[in-house]
């Protein structure tokens, strides 16, 4: 008798831990913008890769620098070769969590502002962001927006003098995802 | 008459001189994108392959494929289809080969795109992005070869 109570314990114990809720991306996306009268710098990343986990509000984001795609090829290549220097410092990397997560009901359908923090990893220097966003969760998939901008110095790319006046040091991000249910 | 002479072969050269450097510096701005549809790969492989190499030794990997156009071919493992964003994953959802189709594919094979299912062994060229924990080998700008 004592056995089965174990037993339905065990159960009902597994059955809701594999409610435990993380959810996904692999197609978000990052814009890069800044624009000053010389110059406008338009970037985007289509291979914007996360996990949400909305039991503790963890998020992991991940991506490759060399997916950034930019209208001007010349752009493109200068973004590589001379300031994000994929060659060394492939990916960037954002682990974090979003602080406020315990008021949001994942449950049902609703729009929530929200506050993320965690350490961000771009061009091999990692800092300590804390951000503002927002989470719109519709039909069991969550949609989460962030934009915030980032400095060129605190990340140590370095911008040569003649571009000093065409390019800002604060670069726009416009972070976009798209997390769908994952269950494995 | 010799000045005059002089001064028309000093107009010319002027103007040669401008109109090449108003070019250089309108291709210089205006360079095209790297014609990724138009080059031979530098590889051609499986996923599965290509995946392992990855896992085993990424920074090794990266010297090898990374910004090189690879041809890569597997299975259909998962599709997104979004407007202009059609990411195809090939092998395996999380250790294969994650592809992101060019916008000019996108326009000319829709009929081809919309018929995908998982499944289907596809062949695609890109160029290769590196290797991401969450992504496996991440392709951008793809195209569809058969």
């Amino acid at each position: 008798m004592k056995l089965k109570y174990i037993l339905l314990i065990i159960f009902t114990g597994s059955l809701l831990s594999s409610f435990a809720q993380k959810y996904i991306t692999k197609t978000g996306t990052i814009e890069i913008y800044s624009e000053t009268p010389l110059f406008i710098i338009e970037g985007v990343n289509k291979k914007v890769a996360s996990i949400l986990n909305t039991e503790t509000g963890e998020v992991v984001s991940s991506t490759l620098i060399r997916s950034f795609k930019f209208e001007e090829a010349l752009v493109e290549e200068h973004f590589n070769e001379n300031y994000l220097e994929p060659h060394k410092f492939p990916k960037s990397i954002f682990k974090g969590k979003i602080t406020d997560y315990k008021k949001i009901d994942f449950s049902k359908d609703g729009k929530y502002d929200i506050m993320i923090e965690g350490k961000l990893t771009i061009h091999g220097v990692t800092n300590y962001i804390k951000e503002k966003g927002s989470l719109v969760i519709k039909n069991g998939e969550i949609s989460a927006k962030s934009d915030f901008p980032v400095s060129l110095k605190a990340y140590g790319v370095k911008v040569e003098p003649a571009y000093k006046k065409a390019i800002k040091d604060d670069i726009l991000l416009k972070i976009h995802f798209d997390y769908k249910p994952y269950n494995k | 008459m010799t000045m005059k002479k002089g001064l028309k072969i000093f107009l010319i050269i002027a103007v040669l001189g401008l109109v090449t450097g108003l070019s250089t510096v309108y291709y210089v701005f205006n360079k095209p994108h790297r014609n990724v549809e138009d080059e031979t790969p530098s590889y051609t492989m499986d996923a599965t392959a290509l995946y392992s190499e990855y896992s085993n030794d990424e920074e090794a990997s990266n010297l090898k494929f990374a910004d090189k156009v690879i041809q890569v071919n597997g299975e259909i493992a998962e599709l997104s289809i979004d407007g202009y964003q059609v990411s195809v994953v090939l092998n395996d959802e999380m250790e294969g080969v994650s592809c992101a189709l060019d916008s000019v594919t996108i326009d000319n094979h829709k009929s081809v795109i919309d018929a995908l299912k998982l499944g289907d062994k596809i062949t695609l060229k890109g160029k290769c992005d590196g290797f991401d924990m969450i992504m496996g080998v991440v392709f951008t700008r793809c195209f569809i070869i058969e």
